[in-house]
């Protein structure tokens, strides 16, 4: 069982998160990708402040876990999560976001933020990169681990799955690939256009240690599953498949196909700030 | 007569490779070797340095990724592959996981041009087009294996990504001996000339070497600058040609647009030089059949007969 302190840290620290990103939706005029930000935020917090071993201190560091954002569309995400664990701060995201010469964009630029492992953006690409630096690491006899974070719809590409056939044959245990599965492509329910299910058999039958968390927004469940990942040193490389929905939290964006991406005014902010402090209200009270 | 052989065989002509990127492997333990099993030559490496060498399978995207990520961790991978495929099915690869962060991956692919014999699935005849388009791709076209091992060598310490097309190799052709020096993104006067410049690359370069000899013959005098970094160009040497000699054959086996005799032209346009006449031999806008090089050269104009007769006509002989 999850230690109910430390979830409630993480469910704090998730809803700053929220909070923080409507906000920076609400202050740029432009597209941010908050549906997908949404979903996957909880996963995104407990890898960042309670299972990988990064942050500014360790940036320069051989043995600091590597993070690679395949769905480099949830960016803003990762940059308000980075921020809070010091690499930057908020204010420079939301002074900068977009603008010419900033370092954030819309997706993760390594040219212009060096303390990021890769540049991504194009889908299907972080798996082979990640099953790269994971044979690197091994090779080198480094115990870090590599750590993917992809959507499910980007698992329709291809090169996802010629990635999965030679992390396993690499025996590459410390590989850990997460889904965000929100079952939403941008422009269709994910079921409606391509069948992924069974997905956890799709992984399984590559050879994967497949684990599914059953609400992928539940950070007890979280917590757990990420607590109980196979020593780095084993010989399979493991993928976290959180059930998760799409604009969670915020009433008008979950399960919205239109809410893939967008910009919110400021009624639209106020609805949403006032959604976060309902759900944060919740899981305070859950955990006392 | 005929003689039987296995793809191994006919493919281990360019052992040049594989014995040239395991000799760096064993002073640089930054070196990796991948491949989308073709991997000829690739077995001394394997034998010797398992734990850095990937056979992704007939997985070309996976194959530049997995090399982005081997890169971003500091080390040098060393791609074997096929280049049709290496160029097209891979190619955003290439843009995005290696050339958009710059990295030190190096792409050494074969069947270059029509040399494949596989018909036009199989020929690689837009590739240097497509990583020529690509910012901080260096790319470069080997026409024997003396100047491919100089390149593959001297590619360890050369920053950013390269890609270096090669023939198939059963036709082991040795055109320099091995004081010959090449540099990356110089090209090599092979042969001095004074009345016409041919500036090949890769496969035509054995040819245009040829063409030097037949001209002699008939009192003219032609210059052979082996281009074999494609880019960046060496810009100074075509223009000195262009001033030096005045007439210029560019001769390639690729498309003859966007390949090197564009590249060329722009270095001309750009620097408002006009020589007296500018031809360029390749592969017209067709897609080809089957039939083996010599035999497409020849049917689509631009063997040595082809551009021989083109010269002749030119000087009146």
């Amino acid at each position: 069982m999850a230690d109910k302190k430390e979830v409630l840290r993480l469910q704090e620290l998730a809803y700053n998160v929220r909070a923080n990103l409507c906000k920076l939706c609400g202050g740029y005029d432009g597209n941010i990708h908050m549906g997908g930000d949404m979903s996957m935020i909880d996963i995104l917090t407990c890898l960042f402040h309670h299972t990988m071993k990064v942050g500014p201190e360790l940036a320069q560091d051989p043995k600091r876990d590597r993070f690679i954002l395949s769905k480099g569309h949830g960016a803003a995400c990762m940059y308000v999560i980075m921020a809070q664990k010091g690499y930057f701060t908020y204010e420079e995201i939301c002074e900068t976001y977009g603008q010419v010469g900033s370092k954030f964009g819309q997706h993760p630029c390594k040219t212009r933020l060096p303390m990021l492992e890769a540049s991504t953006g194009s889908l299907g690409h972080g798996l082979p990169i990640s099953v790269g630096l994971a044979a690197s690491a091994k090779q080198k006899g480094e115990n870090h681990r590599v750590f993917c974070m992809m959507g499910d719809g980007e698992t329709c590409e291809g090169s996802v799955w010629e990635a999965a056939m030679t992390a396993r044959a690499l025996k590459l245990g410390n590989l850990v690939a997460v889904v965000d599965r929100n079952h939403q492509l941008m422009t269709s329910f994910s079921e409606d256009s391509v069948m992924m299910d069974p997905y956890v058999d799709k992984w399984k039958a590559f050879g994967w240690n497949a684990v599914e968390i059953q609400d992928g927004n539940d950070m007890r469940q979280i917590v757990k599953a990420l607590d109980s990942l196979p020593d780095a040193g084993s010989q399979v490389p493991t993928v976290v498949i959180a059930n998760t929905v799409k604009g969670k939290g915020i009433s008008f964006m979950e399960r919205q196909i239109k809410w893939h991406a967008g910009s919110l005014n400021e009624k639209d902010l106020k609805t949403a700030m006032e959604d976060l402090d309902k759900m944060i209200e919740e899981q305070r009270k859950e955990q006392v | 007569m005929k003689q039987s052989y296995t793809l191994d065989e006919y493919n281990s002509a360019r052992s040049v490779v594989g014995d040239t990127i395991t000799a760096l492997a064993a002073k640089d333990n930054r070196v990796w070797l991948l491949t989308p099993d073709i991997g000829f030559g690739c077995k001394d490496f394997k034998e010797q340095y398992p734990d850095r060498f990937i056979d992704t399978g007939i997985a070309e995207q996976n194959v530049v990724g997995v090399s982005s990520g081997l890169a971003y961790d500091g080390n040098i991978p060393f791609i074997i592959g096929m280049m049709p495929f290496m160029s097209m099915r891979a190619l955003e690869q290439v843009r995005t996981d290696v050339c958009y962060p710059n990295l030190p991956v190096r792409i050494i692919a074969n069947y270059a041009g029509l040399t494949g014999n596989g018909g036009s699935t199989h020929y690689a005849m837009e590739d240097m087009a497509l990583y020529s388009s690509l910012v901080n791709m260096t790319v470069c076209a080997a026409s024997d294996p003396v100047q491919l091992r100089q390149i593959i060598e001297k590619s360890l310490d050369y920053e950013g990504p390269l890609s270096i097309r090669i023939d198939p190799g059963k036709e082991n052709r040795i055109l320099y001996t091995d004081d010959a020096n090449f540099e990356i993104g110089k090209g090599y006067t092979a042969r001095d000339g004074e009345d016409i410049t041919v500036i090949a690359c890769g496969e035509m370069v054995s040819y245009a070497l040829g063409l030097h000899e037949e001209a002699k013959k008939l009192g003219i005098s032609v210059r052979v600058i082996d281009m074999f970094t494609v880019k960046p160009l060496d810009e100074e040497l075509v223009l000195k040609a262009a001033k030096e000699t005045g007439r210029l054959i560019v001769w390639e086996d690729h498309l003859m647009k966007n390949g090197l005799a564009s590249a060329v032209a722009d270095t001309l346009c750009d620097h408002g030089v006009s020589p007296k006449s500018f031809k360029r031999f390749g592969v017209p806008q067709v897609y080809p059949g089957f039939g083996s090089a010599e035999e497409l050269y020849h049917l689509y104009g631009y063997d040595l007969e082809a551009v021989l007769s083109y010269v002749k006509e030119l000087f009146g002989k």
